[in-house]
């Protein structure tokens, strides 16, 4: 099941790459459907408690896998739904094939039971995207997937550092250790040995892990590249990579932390993911505040939620952890949909600035009313998900012992919030000389309409077993 | 094997500060290159002393990529730059002192390897080395004022990091070694595209001139 999960869309780019026209869209459409209904099912089997393992324990989904897999099919499901309206002739020839090479990449990051082959699909999930950047192929486009792939290739290189180092501790344990050597590194023996690993090279190594993971996760201050790559890349990758491609990142941070907190003392790793998690979010204010773009005002806010999730990491505990996975789905559909619907807008508009876009509603009508309705549910407001796994993190930090800490964190989320506000109402407010209304199409408007469903689920009626998975998962983190 | 991986790792980081110090274009290709040779001798001396036949694949594997493959994939890259990069009469002294500095940093950041651990592999002595060498990298990677530099510098980066798995591990295992082999190749690659489509548009590959996205 779990080999055929990573099979289909693999197999889906590889026969995307050679057909056009129709026949591909339909293709397509195929490959993204078979990945989200088998990623769901795999997902409820591992939420279920049954660790799905194949080829020989090289892919293993436990619980917390399977959470990541439901969120990454989720999205790539969104994203797949809007591909059809960019994918095309010339530059964009290549761009079913390298989504559905990206969402390979993704699933066997989350699925693979195997630290190194880990790193090398997180790579491999930049590979993948550099060009889908680059699609539209203007200066500013050019711009953003240079940055991106340098800054994230170096991030990931620095990763690779941590991973050797991990590799190291593994060997100073085999000298001294009587029982014999595994093959690979896997993180199920890592954890198992996790109390015999020398406690300083595992916090050197988790210093480089936390760095490089955490720049293809978005954390400030490695974010640079972020904003760039999320706001020139067409709609479809954008929601990819803000709403699952950063999470991948975080996953990656969060695979290791238990390993790191039983060998070298659970301080560290708390010290560093809420040091980040707080500059991030610090930074995300200052630029939430001064948006000229509303795709960049999108991704600002995505390095804000990636803090939130590293502060629900940091603060620890079921609690805080099942609170930053839950914000990982939350934010997943939301942002994604909020991409979605700002490619609509661009194209309607014809133009990104927030200046440029006035009396959204009246222009957009269904287009418009989502967006507004995203936005909210962005901003943490009830009755969707994001109020829930916001006041999950912050009841976490209050609990452990952060007070002050966990009061800052919220004055800079209420600072992001009004920014958010702000640029929303410019846009929704004034009327409209140039564009034309919109014609509703009401295809285009189940997946988003499902999206929006799905985060007020999160919010005020989680289904049934959805508490037990949320804590299985997290007991993946919190040893 | 300590004496053996300690010299080639500080040959290694003598060609790094050598390359901090020139500013043509094709001389540091060729230290790269002599760098990469150095750099397979040493996965191949661990390979014999430590008997692993692995080790020896790779390094072969790493030469043929890394002075072969990778310096054509740069020179054609190059084709049609100055010889000099973009800002003349910079002077090499204060990038050499900065270089200095970063092997003192390397040694204090990889003290818990190096240093006190009684036991360990015997090649530990040459880990802050082979660190050095990719901070340095990094170092150029970040200062440099054009495209070409800034993958030189990656390259040399990367260069410092296998070195350093090399040197730690004595080899990972090989799907992860395979990866990160093919990893490098088609970032260069990828590079190789972005600095094509870089100067077409902007006819020179000064990164000042990459400003279009701000704020």
């Amino acid at each position: 099941m779990i080999a055929v999960l990573l099979a289909i869309p693999l197999a889906g780019a590889g026969l995307l790459a050679g057909i056009r026209g129709r026949l591909a869209t339909a293709l397509h459409a195929a490959t993204v459907m078979a990945t989200l209904a088998i990623g769901l099912a795999v997902a409820v089997t591992a939420a279920r408690g049954t660790e799905g393992v194949a080829l020989d324990g090289f892919l293993r989904v436990d619980a917390l896998s399977g959470w990541m897999i439901a969120v990454i099919v989720s999205v790539a499901a969104l994203a797949g739904a809007e591909a059809p309206r960019y994918a095309g002739d010339g530059a964009h020839r290549a761009f079913y094939p390298l989504l559905h090479l990206m969402v390979f990449t993704m699933l066997l990051a989350v699925s693979t039971d195997d630290v190194g082959v880990m790193w090398v699909a997180v790579e491999g999930t930049t590979l993948a995207s550099v060009f889908l950047v680059n699609a539209d192929r203007t200066r500013a486009s050019l711009e953003a997937a240079y940055k991106y792939l340098l800054i994230c290739s170096v991030g990931i290189a620095i990763a690779f550092c941590g991973t050797v180092l991990v590799y190291y501790a593994e060997v100073l344990r085999q000298q001294t250790a009587i029982e014999p050597a595994p093959h690979a590194l896997r993180w199920t023996g890592l954890v198992a040995v996790a109390p015999s690993l020398s406690p300083r090279v595992l916090a050197l190594a988790f210093v480089f892990v936390v760095v490089g993971y955490g720049t293809k996760a978005g954390l400030a201050p490695m974010h640079t590249w972020l904003p760039d790559a999320h706001s020139e890349a067409p709609a479809p990758v954008s929601a990819l990579m803000s709403g699952v491609l950063l999470s991948v990142g975080v996953y990656a941070i969060a695979r290791f932390k238990p390993v790191v907190d039983v060998a070298a003392g659970p301080g560290l790793a708390t010290r560093i993911l809420l040091a980040l998690g707080l500059l991030s979010l610090a930074v995300a204010a200052v630029f939430l505040w001064t948006p000229s773009n509303y795709k960049r005002m999108l991704a600002y806010s995505s390095v804000e939620h990636m803090g939130l999730v590293a502060l629900g990491l940091g603060f620890g505990g079921v609690l805080g952890v099942s609170g930053a996975l839950l914000h990982v789905a939350n934010h997943g559909l939301a942002k994604s949909t909020l991409f979605l619907l700002a490619g609509r807008i661009r194209a309607a508009y014809g133009s990104a600035d927030i200046g440029s876009v006035r009396g959204l509603v009246t222009t957009l009508p269904f287009s418009g009313r989502a967006f507004v309705v995203a936005l909210f549910a962005l901003l943490g407001l009830p009755p969707f998900g994001l109020f829930v796994s916001e006041v999950m993190i912050f009841a976490a930090g209050f609990g452990h012992g952060y007070a002050w800490f966990s009061a800052a964190a919220l004055a800079l989320v209420v600072i992001g919030f009004a920014g958010l506000l702000r640029a929303g109402h410019r846009m929704l407010l004034g009327v409209n000389a140039g564009a034309a209304p919109a014609r509703p199409a009401w295809p285009g408007a189940i997946p988003i309409v499902a999206a929006l469903a799905a985060l007020v689920l999160t919010g005020i009626a989680w289904p049934p077993g959805l508490d037990d998975a949320l804590a299985l998962a997290a007991k993946a983190v919190v040893p | 094997m300590t004496r053996a991986s300690t010299f080639l790792a500080f040959v290694a980081l003598g060609i790094t500060l050598l390359l901090v110090w020139r500013q043509s274009w094709r001389g540091r290709v060729r230290l790269y290159v002599a760098q990469s040779w150095v750099l397979a001798a040493l996965a191949l001396t661990l390979g014999i002393l430590a008997r692993r036949p692995a080790l020896v694949v790779v390094g072969i594997g790493f030469a043929v990529m890394k002075t072969w493959i990778i310096p054509a994939v740069l020179r054609r890259m190059a084709r049609g730059s100055p010889v000099r990069p973009v800002s003349p009469g910079r002077s090499a002294g204060l990038p050499v002192l900065a270089a200095g500095a970063l092997v003192v940093a390397a040694y204090a950041v990889m003290l818990p390897i190096s240093g006190a651990v009684a036991s360990g592999v015997p090649t530990r002595t040459a880990i802050p080395l082979a660190f050095a060498v990719g901070l340095i990298g990094l170092f150029l990677a970040v200062t440099a004022r054009d495209a070409l530099g800034q993958v030189i510098g990656f390259l040399v980066f990367e260069n410092g990091l296998f070195a350093l798995a090399l040197l730690a591990t004595y080899g990972l295992p090989g799907i992860v070694e395979v990866g990160a082999f093919l990893e490098v190749l088609v970032v260069v690659l990828l590079m190789e595209g972005v600095v094509v489509q870089i100067r077409r548009e902007h006819d020179s590959l000064d990164v000042d001139r990459l400003r279009e996205l701000r704020g």
